[in-house]
């Protein structure tokens, strides 16, 4: 058997452990070599030192051919893949030393990357919806998805539709309830004349919306409500409200409380207990105060609910036959509930605001609290 | 409303249920019980104690060491400060654990060093006199051991206090008896009515057959509908007894004296004001009801002078009015230590009379609180006959003098109302399975009579609900409903037909407008007063106008209804600018102005505002707005103030606008917007120094308008684009778009867009550097057109006066 070695060796065996151990010194030299250089054209020189045409690896492949196949099996891939090692390891290197060029350039042009915005003292950060509006959407949205349209009106009204047509004639005890700005002085105004003043409640709405449509429907009216009372953390003369109304076919009490306590549980993002009472409004017959289990203590009894365990929500009641008959419905054939809730109440309960004077102060100390960013 | 429990106890059963449970079945039924007051439940637990010795404290001069027995073998011993601690007196003792009325509840303690097991109490701390000296002696018989309840007699009670309001719609449960009916019917007890025909005939037998010295005339027209009077002679006016001050405090009303005090009972009671007058303090010998036709001052009964007007009703003798209808007595008449002789008044009046006078007066009686609640004019003889009942069960010795007197309508003649209902439409409107039996039940323990017709009854209202509470189907719907228990109704969702819904075109652009600016525009959301007051019209200087303005307002700040958002924008300016430097803020608000056939005209504004101390917000602002439209499908244009066009949302005469800072925004051919900056004259009484830009936009437009979305997709471009710089030169104050709308005149297909790619200032010109866009979509451009356009564009702006430089 002809051996054709560069080195002497006894047999096959002991051949290729003598190349597998070179190869391990040619990689060993290689990284050694690499590891000093730091100059893009060093780099190559070494790169061409080990593969190039008459490189070591080089040399040692062309030697392959002459190898028996056993040899060949066994110290062929491992000369290859020793080749694509030091390629690959030049370019890494290389590759490294652009980088590094490039980022000296880069750090003569860095920037403050800690500059943004919220750290700057003349910038414009941010901006946001008011907590009104806030709600507001969140509980239409709510509505509309349960079939509710969304309505508004007049907030400058006539008596017919603030009050006679809501069933509270002149002398009601229900407009003491209700103190109403008025543009014209009621005592002094001739009995003919139209009267106007500002809404005191959504309920102007009713009439209006059931004279643009044909039952059954349901509606919600949300908006600002005048009175006339004394300013104070809990009263204001402009406050919001949400009126709504259902009018169809046999509608009773206990669909009623199905929609309340389905919105309710919408709202409150979860189950609330509710309870009706009677409850005296004159649009409303039946009439009823719907009050929820306290959501502080649970119906325990705390000093929010004033240890009752209710705390009262919202009006609501079906719908005064003559109010439908005002809004041009017969009361024989349809009937149908409406029901109202103080915005501005589930406001303050959402944020814990504690002066409800805040939401029309126009102080961006208040606004600026609800950022959307 | 205070209403006792025990009094209650007088016309029915009332459960032994806890506080808790009676009060709040009433409150589900009928009406909102806003406090409970357990009365007497600490003197069951206090007790007759008997002094058996005493020492001085070891610590304290002014304190004693108290031993006493409360039976032969409990002998305990107290630390006691009184003054009148003697050996063998009977006292009340009240052991630890007692809360006494003025709230201490009694507990174990050491007071200097000794131990003490309760106290021995004074008249005060039983809750007896508002003041008292040392402990409270109790007679030498009082049974050692024996609570301070049996001993005086009493009873415990509990009162309710219910939420006046709620009762705005029910007279028959402003007294006892009306409340017992109610009670009655919640707890399923039977109604005790003692007020029969045989108990009024048994009272009339007191009535003689002699002349009345007091008659009754109606003169005319007035707040009267019903008015007995009745004569009393020789009754003695003294204290009243214990239990009836017992009741008329606990419902509130201080004792005055027996004949007062039966006044008040009778109407707490049944409901219906009275009046006793002195009789011999009446001028003449008749009282004449009748309307003012002068203005006079009448002192009433808590001697205030009140100013009466012609229209109001009063009962006068020949010198003048007595008493002021339904409302309160005169102080000159009434019943006083002296009296002998009375003459009663049972009336009733009209409840807009007497609450339209009671308003203007601010005077709110008991008395005018029932009457406005519209009472039942059938209830006066009972009334009459139940003060009768008392003044001679107080004063034994009084007679009465002739018979009833009366004046008003013939009470027989008013209507007996009666409703048709049917089993089945109240459960459909309750949702709700109902037994006929149960039906009836609540309807009689109401006092609603009913009559069965086939499927359907006939309900007859009791006159006392017919006022104005009860008049048709509906209220006997509640009647049924509140007795049941709303809560024993099962919710259920309605069967009812699938409608699509939406918002309006005008509620989804006021979406967008807030979304966009508060995401591009950074701005916060405020909602300021529609309301505003002529000092802020005049701060800003706004032109005058006419407002629309309240007639009743609270104060001259908020009186007008706003004519444009621009008063309340700069409100809040001025509110902000203390805290910040810059800021940003909108408002979608109404506007209102005056109109000649509908009274007002609203309409929906946006109002921006950038404000910054240092740099011009102006172009901020403006592409902001330009966005904001753009974004809502319309193709705003921003044109110059002209004198020609008046804008509606500025008035051209507010000197409040800035000379040059100004846009009009012209969407589809109307003015409905501007983009401004605030003159600095306005700004310095603002007291605002810096920029302040506002941005108006009328929102009205889109009530039944939606801007369609126009885009079309159109295939890529397959040719170049070629562009074309030119620089020009213009004087300073030239303005980018006057370059800009040089070239707008030059008409090429290939001409996409110029812009402004560059501009300095030197030498007083400013360069302007264009940039045109040409394109030609069908084929790539020949060097030719791209010269012809290019000299095009240059002749263009030179022919404008910007000079090629």
């Amino acid at each position: 058997m002809k051996i054709f070695c560069p080195y002497k060796v006894k047999n096959i065996y002991e051949a290729v452990i003598n190349m597998t151990h070179d190869l391990e010194k040619i990689k060993h030299d290689f990284l050694t070599k690499l590891h000093s250089l730091t100059k893009e054209a060093d780099i190559l020189n070494l790169k061409s030192e080990f593969t190039g045409k008459t490189g070591v690896v080089s040399e040692l492949l062309k030697s392959l051919k002459d190898m028996n196949p056993e040899e060949r099996k066994s110290f062929g891939p491992k000369a290859n893949e020793l080749k694509d090692f030091i390629t690959e390891q030049c370019s890494l290197f290389l590759a490294k030393i652009e980088i590094e060029e490039i980022n000296k350039k880069l750090a003569l042009d860095r920037i403050d990357i800690s500059m943004t915005e919220n750290i700057q003292a003349k910038s414009i950060k941010s901006g946001g919806y008011h907590p009104r509006t806030i709600i507001q959407q969140e509980i239409e949205d709510i509505f509309l998805s349960m079939g509710f349209d969304v309505l508004d009106g007049p907030h400058i009204e006539d008596e017919f539709h603030n009050f006679e047509a809501l069933n509270i004639p002149a002398d009601h005890p229900a407009r003491d309830m209700q103190d109403t700005f008025w543009f014209h002085d009621p005592q002094k105004t001739p009995k003919e004349t139209k009267k106007y003043l500002l809404r005191t409640h959504t309920s102007n709405i009713q009439v209006r919306g059931m004279l643009s449509r044909k039952p059954p429907f349901r509606f919600i009216a949300p908006g600002v409500v005048f009175r006339s009372e004394r300013t104070d953390a809990s009263h204001e003369m402009v406050f919001t409200q949400l009126e709504g109304m259902m009018v169809g076919k046999d509608i009773s009490v206990s669909n009623l409380i199905y929609f309340m306590k389905t919105i309710l549980k919408e709202i409150f993002k979860r189950d609330v207990e509710v309870r009706l009472r009677p409850g005296f409004f004159p649009f409303v017959e039946p009439g009823f105060e719907l009050d929820i289990s306290c959501l502080i203590c649970g119906g325990k009894g705390c000093s929010v609910c004033k240890q009752i365990g209710w705390v009262e929500l919202l009006p609501c009641g079906m719908i005064h036959p003559n109010v439908l008959k005002a809004g041009g419905i017969d009361p024989e054939e349809y009937n149908g509930f409406a029901f109202g809730l103080g915005l501005d109440r589930l406001v303050m309960m959402r944020y814990g605001i504690d002066d409800i004077r805040h939401l029309q102060s126009g102080d961006l100390r208040f606004n600026s609290q609800f950022k959307l960013f | 409303m205070l209403i006792s429990i025990d009094w209650i106890r007088d016309f029915t059963d009332v459960p032994n249920l806890p506080a808790k449970d009676i009060y709040s079945r009433f409150t589900l039924a009928t009406a909102e019980v806003e406090d409970v007051v357990t009365i007497g439940e600490h003197l069951e637990k206090i007790v007759v104690a008997e002094i058996l010795s005493f020492e001085k404290h070891p610590e304290a001069d002014k304190l004693n060491l108290v031993t006493f027995k409360i039976s032969e073998t409990d002998i305990r011993k107290v630390v006691c400060g009184a003054n009148n601690v003697k050996v063998g007196i009977r006292i009340p003792y009240a052991p630890l654990g007692v809360k006494l009325p003025n709230g201490l509840l009694l507990e174990a303690k050491k007071i200097r060093g000794v131990l003490s097991e309760g106290m021995l109490c004074s008249e005060e701390e039983l809750g007896f006199a508002e003041e008292s000296e040392g402990i409270m002696e109790l007679s030498q018989d009082a049974p050692i051991g024996m609570n301070m309840l049996t001993y005086f007699k009493m009873k415990k009670d509990t009162i309710l206090d219910i939420d006046n309001k709620s009762l705005t719609h029910r007279p028959d449960l402003w007294g006892h008896f009306g409340m017992a009916r109610e009670f009655g019917a919640i707890f399923e007890t039977p109604l005790k009515n003692k007020f029969t025909k045989e108990w009024a005939t048994g009272l009339k037998k007191h009535f003689t057959l002699d002349s009345s010295p007091i008659k009754v005339r109606l003169d005319g027209e007035s707040a009267a509908l019903a008015y007995f009077g009745l004569s009393l002679s020789n009754v003695v006016v003294g204290e009243s007894p214990e239990w009836l001050k017992v009741r008329l405090k606990a419902c509130g009303l201080r004792s005055i004296n027996n004949i007062v005090d039966v006044s008040n009972y009778v109407m707490l009671e049944l409901g219906m004001p009275l009046h006793i007058f002195d009789r011999d303090l009446i001028n003449g010998n008749e009282v004449v009801i009748k309307r003012l036709t002068a203005e006079t001052v009448f002192k009433t009964l808590d001697e205030v002078d009140r100013k009466l007007e012609v229209g109001d009703t009063v009962i006068s003798d020949t010198k003048g009015p007595l008493v002021l209808a339904g409302i309160m007595g005169g102080l000159h008449s009434g019943v006083s230590p002296a009296t002998k002789n009375v003459f009663i008044e049972v009336a009733n009046w009209k409840a807009a009379l007497v609450r339209r006078t009671s308003t203007r007066l601010g005077l709110r009686s008991d008395s005018s609180q029932r009457f406005e609640k519209t009472l039942d004019s059938k209830l006066c003889e009972r009334t009459m006959l139940r003060t009768l009942e008392l003044i001679l069960e107080l004063c034994p010795g009084a007679k009465v003098v002739g018979g009833l007197e009366y004046g008003g309508m013939d009470l027989s003649l008013i209507p007996t109302l009666k409703i048709k209902t049917s089993l089945k439409k109240i459960q459909t409107v309750l949702g709700l399975d109902l037994s006929e039996e149960k039906l009836l039940s609540i309807f009689h323990a109401l006092d609603f009579q009913t009559e069965k017709n086939n499927s359907e009854f006939f309900v007859t209202v009791p006159s006392y609900r017919s006022t104005k509470d009860v008049e048709q189907e509906s209220d006997l719907i509640e009647e049924i409903g509140r007795i049941i228990g709303y809560d024993n109704i099962t919710p259920k969702s309605p069967q009812d037909i699938i409608a699509p819904v939406k918002l309006t075109e005008l509620q989804k652009i006021q979406r967008r407008v807030r979304d966009f600016m508060v995401l591009q525009g950074k701005s916060f959301e405020v909602m300021s007063y529609p309301l505003i007051g002529d000092t802020l019209l005049k701060h800003c200087s706004w032109p005058h106008s006419t407002s629309l303005k309240l007639v009743n307002s609270l104060s001259q700040e908020h009186d007008l209804m706003r004519p444009s958002l621009i008063p309340s924008l700069l409100e809040v300016c001025e509110k902000n600018i203390k805290h910040h430097d810059r800021f940003r803020f909108f408002e979608i608000g109404r506007a209102y102005q005056e109109d000649a056939k509908n009274f007002s005209k609203e309409s929906l504004h946006l109002g921006a505002v950038f404000v910054d101390k240092d740099k011009n917000p102006f172009i901020d602002l403006m592409n902001v707005a330009t966005n904001l439209l753009t974004s809502l499908n319309l193709s705003p244009e921003f044109v110059e103030m002209n004198t020609k066009f008046e804008n509606a949302l500025v008035p051209s005469e507010w000197i409040g606008i800035h000379p040059f800072e100004y846009q009009n925004i012209r969407v589809m051919g109307k003015f409905a917007g501007a983009v401004f900056s605030v003159h600095p004259l306005v700004l310095r009484n603002l007291k605002i120094k810096g920029h302040v830009t506002v941005f108006l936009f009328d929102l009205s437009l889109f009530t039944n308008y939606s801007a369609k979305d126009k885009t079309k997709y159109k295939p890529l471009n397959k040719f170049p684009i070629s562009t074309f710089d030119w620089t020009v030169v213009a004087g300073a104050d030239s303005l980018a778009s006057e370059v800009l709308n040089a070239c707008k005149k030059v008409k090429l297909k290939e001409l996409r867009d110029v812009q402004i790619l560059d501009v300095f200032e030197s030498e007083n010109k400013k360069f302007f550097t264009l940039r045109a866009t040409l394109l030609d979509e069908a084929q790539t451009m020949t060097s030719e057109v791209l010269k012809s356009a290019e000299s095009a564009l240059v002749d263009a702006t030179s022919k404008a006066g910007f000079n090629l430089k």
